[in-house]
C-alpha cells in the first residue's frame, strides 16, 4: 500500500506495521505533522527487507530516510529485519525506530544493541500516541541531518 | 653288579654319625647339609630358623615304625630306616639291595605290584594290607606310595596286637568294635545340619576327640595374615582351654604350612620318641634325599618337638582343613597323658572326618559369606534410600541403620556438607581432617574399580595413626566425589583390644628346652603381640565389595540427584519462558486491540457525542481500557520479578531509602506527609534496585491508604540480637535483621492479612485512596522471596499498619 501525501521530496518513509488501527494513527500524525513525503507501509519485516531490496512488489525510488518498525509481525518479524537492515552496508545507514507496544527491557537492550536509532513504547490513549508520532516525524524527518547516501536528490 | 654297589653302600651308611653340633657359629657360616644330605640326628639342633629346616627331607622317621624305598622297577630295597631290626626283624643289611619279597614275602610283593598297577599311589599313601603279627613283633599296617621314582613303604602298628596292647602303646580298640563306617556316617549327617563355620568346627572338634580318644582336639584357624587362632575346641575337662587364643605366624611357619596342606594326615603318636635315620640317607639310584611329604613316619623337626614338649604334649595329631586346595586351617589333636598311636584304620577315619569337615566348611563359610554379603547390601540400600528420602548423608551416621548396621567395624565417619559426622568409635575430627587429606592422595578418585583403600595396618602406611590405632588401625575408606573432598570410612580397632586373652596359656609350667624361651607359649603370645600391634583384622573381600558398591550407588544417586535437578532446572527454564512469552502476548497482543479499542472510543468522543449519557458511556470505556492496560503492565512486571536475576551488592540502605521517598514524591518534613527513619540503617548484601522497588511499594501504600492530616511513616529495622523487641515475630527470622515501615493510615483488619498480598487483590473501591492494579504487595512480597526473607504486617482497622521484611540472603554473607 502506498499513500501518496502531498510529497515534494522523492525518499519515502517506510512504515512496518500490521495494525490498521495503528497506521491509521500513523498517517493521521503524518497529515498533522504536515509531513510531504511518500510513506510506504508493509505488514512485516520480511516485506520491509524485500522492499529495501528491491524484490517486492514496489520498486522505491530512493532509499528511504526513515524506517519505523514494529517489532512483532507475522513472517520475518521487525527483530530480524532490524538486524539484517543493520548489517546490510547499503541499508545500514537509514534511521530506523523502533515502535512497539513492547516495554520489555530486553527488547529495548536488543534492539539498540542491534543498532536501532530510537525505541519508542506505543502508548494505549490515542492523545499521547499521536503526540508521540508528531514529535517522531518531527524529530527524524526535520530536525536531524541525514548521511549523504540518503540526501542525493533532496 | 647289584652286590657290589650294594656293598659300597653299606660301607658308606655304617660309618658312624656326625656328632650333634649345638648352634653357636656365626650367621655367616653355611648350614652343615650343604655339603651332606640333612638329617634331623645329625644336624637338628643346629637349626635355629625354623624357615630354613628342610621339613620335607628330614632324613629321619618316627622309630614306632619302619620305612623302606623301594625301586620301582624291581622293588628291590634302596634305603631303609635303621630300625628295621626292632620292627622288621631284619637288620639293615639284610635288606638293602634285596627284594621286598625279604620283609612281605612274595603273597606281599605281588599284592603291592598289583596296588602300583592299579591303584593311584602317586604321592597318595594306599593301605596295602597287614603283616601278621609274628613272635615278638606287632602285626604292622603296610601302606604305599609313590614319589620321584620310588615306592616308599610305611609299617606302623595295627592296633590290634597283643605286643601293642601290652605296652600300652596303641589305642584301644572302639567300645563298639572298629565300625568307624558308621560312626563316621552319622557324624557327617550331623555335620550338614551345621549353619556356621563356628559350629561347624565345634561339632567337629567334639566328633574327632570322640572317635580319637584324644585329649584335646582344637581347630586351628589360620588368619589373613597367617597367623593361627584356636577357633574351637574340644578338650578333658580338667585341661584348660585354649579356645581364642591367638599365636604368631612364625610358630607354624610356611614350609610346615606347605606341608600340611600336602599332607591329608601328620600322626606323632610320641612326641618323646627316638628318630631313626635313613640309611643311606640319599637314594642311591637318584641321588636325592627322601621327599616324606607324605609320609606319617616323617621324623619331628626338633624345633616342634621342642615346641610341644614345652606345652607338655607326649602326642600329637594335625589334619589339614583345606578349602579350594588352600590350607584354611588344622584339626590339631594333643595328648598329654602319654605316647598315643592311633593305628591305621582309626586314623584313616580321622582323615574322612577332617576331609568331611573341608567341604562342609566350605559350603558353610559361602553360606555365611553369602549371608553377610546380602545383610551389607540390604543395609546398603536401606542407607541409601534413607539419603534419598532426606536429601542428604547424614542418616549414614545418625540413621538407623547407619554405616555400622551389618558392617563389621567399630566406628565410621562421613565428610559430607563441610563436615564429619561420626558414629561409633572413631578418631577425633581433627585426626580424621588429616588423615582424610592423606587419603585423598592415596586413593585414585576417578577410578570407580580401585577407589576404594583399604588397610588393617594404618600405623604402618600412616604414622600418625599410631596415636589413633586402638580405635583405628583397620580403615576402609572410599571416597565420593572425584575431588576425593567428600570421603566414607570405617575403622577397626587394633587386634589386641579384640582379642580375649582370658585362655592366656600361662597355666604351663615354663619348661625349656635347648632353644630356651622362645618355643613356649608365653613367647608365642608375645611374639603374637608384636605381630599384631597396631593392627586390625584385615577387611574381607565382601567388606571392600560392599564399600565400593556403596559408594558407587552414593555417586549415583548424587549423580541422578544431580541429573534431576538439571531436569528440574530445564523445565523451570522452560516454563519460564513460556511464562515469559505469555507476559510478552499479554502485553503486546492484547494490548493492541486496547489502543485500537481506546482510539476509537477516542474519536468517537471528539466528534461530538449525542448527548451526557453516550458521553459518559465513551470515557468509561476509554478508562476501562486505561485500566486493564495498567493489569496487564502489572502483570508482565510481576512475571519479570519472579525471573531476573538478582544482583546483590553491598548497599547503603539509607541512600536507596532516600532514592524510594523521592520516587513515591515526599520529602520528610514537607508539613503533611512526613518520613522518618530513627536510626542509620545497616549496610546489606542486596539487589539495589529490588529493594528500593520494595521500599516505594510500601512507603507509598503507607502514604496512599492514610486518611489523617499528618501523615507519618516511620522507616527502621530491628537487629538480630535485639531480642526484647521481638515478641511476635516469626521464630525463623531469628539471627536477622527485620526491617519495618510503619504508618499512621487507615489499617488493616487481621482477617485480611493473607489477602493483601494477593495478586489483583484490593481491599477499597478502584478509585478510593488513589486506585491503582492491587499488584504492589504481590510484588513486594516477591522480591523480599527472591531475597530469601519474608513478609508480614502487624495492623488494626484504624491503627496503621507495620510491614516487616527480612532480607536473608544478605543475612547470608
Amino acid at each position: 500500500m502506498t499513500i501518496s501525501t502531498a510529497s515534494t521530496f522523492a525518499a519515502p518513509v517506510v512504515v512496518v506495521e500490521d495494525s490498521d488501527e495503528d497506521f491509521d494513527t500513523l498517517r493521521e500524525a503524518a497529515a498533522a505533522s504536515g509531513i510531504a513525503r511518500v510513506i510506504h507501509r508493509v505488514v512485516s519485516g520480511g516485506d520491509c527487507l524485500a522492499m529495501l531490496r528491491g524484490e517486492g512488489d514496489v520498486r522505491l525510488p530512493l532509499l528511504p530516510v526513515l524506517i519505523v518498525m514494529d517489532l512483532n509481525s507475522h513472517g520475518v518479524d521487525g527483530r530480524e529485519a532490524l538486524v539484517a537492515i543493520k548489517t546490510d552496508v547499503g541499508l545500514k545507514e537509514i534511521p530506523l525506530v523502533v515502535l512497539t507496544t513492547s516495554s520489555n527491557p530486553k527488547d529495548v537492550a536488543f534492539c539498540y544493541q542491534a543498532g536501532a536509532n530510537a525505541y519508542h513504547v506505543k502508548p494505549v490513549q490515542h492523545d499521547q500516541y499521536l503526540l508521540l508520532l508528531r514529535s517522531l516525524m518531527h524529530y527524524w524527518l526535520e530536525s536531524v541531518t541525514l548521511p549523504a547516501c540518503l540526501t542525493k536528490v533532496d | 653288579m647289584r652286590e657290589n654297589l650294594t656293598k659300597d653302600m653299606q660301607s658308606a651308611l655304617f660309618a658312624p654319625p656326625a656328632p650333634p653340633t649345638i648352634a653357636s657359629s656365626g650367621a655367616d657360616d653355611p648350614v652343615p647339609w650343604d655339603t651332606q644330605p640333612y638329617s634331623i640326628k645329625r644336624h637338628g639342633l643346629s637349626i635355629t630358623n625354623c624357615d630354613a629346616e628342610p621339613v620335607r627331607t628330614p632324613g629321619c622317621i618316627q622309630d614306632h615304625g619302619a620305612l623302606l624305598v623301594l625301586r620301582l622297577s624291581d622293588l628291590s630295597v634302596l634305603q631303609v630306616s635303621e630300625n628295621t631290626q626292632a620292627i622288621l626283624g631284619h637288620e639293615p643289611h639284610e635288606l638293602l639291595g634285596h627284594s621286598v619279597a625279604a620283609v612281605v614275602k612274595h603273597e606281599g610283593e605281588i599284592r603291592l605290584r598289583s596296588i602300583l598297577a592299579t591303584e593311584p599311589t602317586e604321592r597318595n599313601p594306599i593301605y596295602a594290607f597287614t603283616l601278621p603279627a609274628n613272635g615278638q613283633l606287632a602285626a604292622l599296617d603296610v601302606t604305599l606310595h609313590t614319589i620321584d621314582g620310588s615306592a616308599i613303604l610305611e609299617f606302623e602298628a595295627t592296633g590290634r596286637s597283643q605286643p601293642g596292647v601290652e605296652t600300652g602303646f596303641v589305642a584301644p580298640r572302639p567300645r563298639h568294635g572298629p565300625d568307624y563306617y558308621s560312626l563316621i556316617k552319622k557324624t557327617v549327617a550331623r555335620l550338614q545340619t551345621l549353619e556356621t563355620g563356628q559350629t561347624l568346627c565345634q561339632s567337629l572338634a567334639e566328633e574327632v576327640r570322640v572317635l580319637s580318644g584324644l585329649d584335646r582336639v582344637m581347630i586351628y584357624k589360620f588368619h589373613a595374615d597367617h597367623h593361627g587362632e584356636v577357633f574351637a575346641e574340644s578338650c578333658r575337662s580338667d585341661l584348660a582351654p585354649w579356645l581364642g587364643l591367638h599365636y604368631p605366624a612364625g610358630d607354624i611357619p610356611q614350609q610346615a604350612r606347605d606341608l600340611l596342606a600336602k599332607t591329608s594326615i601328620r600322626p606323632v603318636p610320641d612326641i618323646n620318641g627316638e628318630l631313626a635315620e635313613m640309611m643311606p640317607l640319599v637314594n642311591p639310584d637318584t641321588g636325592m634325599p627322601v621327599d616324606m611329604t607324605f609320609c606319617a613316619l616323617r621324623g619331628l623337626s626338633l624345633m616342634h618337638t621342642e615346641y610341644l614338649q614345652n606345652m607338655g604334649v607326649a602326642a600329637g595329631l594335625t589334619m589339614p582343613l583345606l578349602r579350594d586346595n588352600l590350607l584354611w586351617g588344622l584339626i590339631s589333636c594333643h595328648h598329654y597323658s602319654g605316647p598315643y598311636h592311633l593305628p591305621y584304620e582309626l586314623r584313616a577315619a580321622c582323615e574322612f572326618l577332617a576331609q568331611m569337615g573341608s567341604l562342609h566348611l566350605r559350603a558353610v563359610e559361602d553360606r555365611e559369606n553369602a549371608a553377610y554379603r546380602l545383610r551389607l547390601e540390604e543395609v546398603n540400600q536401606q542407607l541409601l534410600s534413607l539419603a534419598a528420602q532426606e536429601g542428604g548423608l547424614a542418616s549414614m551416621t545418625d540413621g538407623k541403620p547407619s554405616l555400622l548396621g551389618a558392617m563389621h567395624a567399630g566406628g565410621a565417619a562421613l565428610f559430607h556438607r563441610d563436615r564429619w559426622w561420626r558414629v561409633g568409635q572413631t578418631p577425633d575430627e581433627s585426626q580424621l581432617e588429616a588423615l582424610g587429606q592423606w587419603l585423598v592422595d592415596k586413593v585414585d578418585t576417578s577410578s570407580l574399580v580401585s577407589s576404594v583403600y583399604a588397610t588393617h595396618a594404618l600405623a604402618a602406611a600412616y604414622p600418625p595413626g599410631a596415636a589413633f590405632a586402638d580405635v583405628a588401625s583397620g580403615v576402609l575408606a572410599a571416597p565420593l566425589s572425584r575431588s576425593g573432598q567428600n570421603l566414607m570410612m570405617w575403622f577397626r580397632p587394633e587386634v589386641q583390644k579384640t582379642v580375649n586373652w582370658g585362655g592366656n596359656p600361662h597355666d604351663k609350667p615354663q619348661v625349656t628346652g635347648p632353644h630356651g624361651p622362645r618355643l613356649t607359649p608365653r613367647r608365642s603370645f608375645e611374639l603374637f603381640s608384636e605381630s599384631v600391634h597396631q593392627q586390625a583384622a584385615p577387611w574381607l573381600p565382601v567388606e571392600i565389595d560392599a564399600a565400593a558398591r556403596l559408594r558407587t550407588l552414593i555417586m549415583e544417586l548424587v549423580v541422578v540427584r544431580a541429573e534431576r535437578l538439571a531436569g528440574l532446572n530445564a523445565d523451570l527454564t522452560r516454563s519460564n519462558e513460556e511464562l515469559d512469552a505469555f507476559a510478552y502476548v499479554a502485553s503486546h497482543d492484547l494490548k493492541e486491540p486496547l489502543r485500537g479499542i481506546y482510539k476509537y472510543a477516542h474519536q468517537l468522543l471528539e466528534a461530538t457525542p449525542a448527548n451526557e449519557e453516550e458521553k459518559r458511556k465513551l470515557d468509561g470505556l476509554m478508562r476501562l481500557t486505561l485500566r486493564m492496560d495498567s493489569l496487564l503492565d502489572s502483570l508482565l512486571h510481576f512475571s519479570r520479578v519472579g525471573r531476573e536475576e538478582l544482583t546483590l551488592e553491598e548497599v547503603d540502605l539509607n541512600e536507596v531509602l532516600a532514592d524510594a521517598m523521592e520516587m513515591v514524591g515526599s520529602r520528610t518534613g514537607d508539613g503533611c506527609t512526613e518520613i522518618v527513619a530513627l536510626r542509620v540503617l545497616p549496610p546489606i548484601m542486596c539487589d539495589r534496585i529490588r529493594v528500593r522497588e520494595v521500599l516505594v511499594n510500601l512507603l507509598s501504600n503507607a502514604i496512599k491508604y492514610n486518611d489523617k492530616v499528618a501523615k507519618r511513616v516511620e522507616v527502621g529495622f530491628v537487629g538480630p540480637h535485639e531480642t526484647p523487641l521481638r515478641g511476635a515475630f516469626p521464630a525463623d527470622t531469628n539471627g536477622q535483621t527485620v526491617y519495618y515501615v510503619r504508618d499512621n493510615g487507615i489499617g488493616i483488619s487481621a482477617r485480611h492479612f493473607d489477602q493483601v498480598f494477593k495478586m489483583f487483590k484490593r481491599l477499597h473501591g478502584r478509585e478510593d485512596f488513589g486506585g491503582g492494579t492491587g499488584a504492589g504487595l504481590t510484588i513486594v512480597r516477591k522480591l523480599v522471596e527472591r531475597h530469601r526473607g519474608q513478609v508480614w504486617l502487624e495492623s488494626a482497622a484504624g491503627e496503621g499498619s507495620t510491614f516487616f521484611f527480612t532480607l536473608s540472603a544478605s543475612d547470608d554473607n
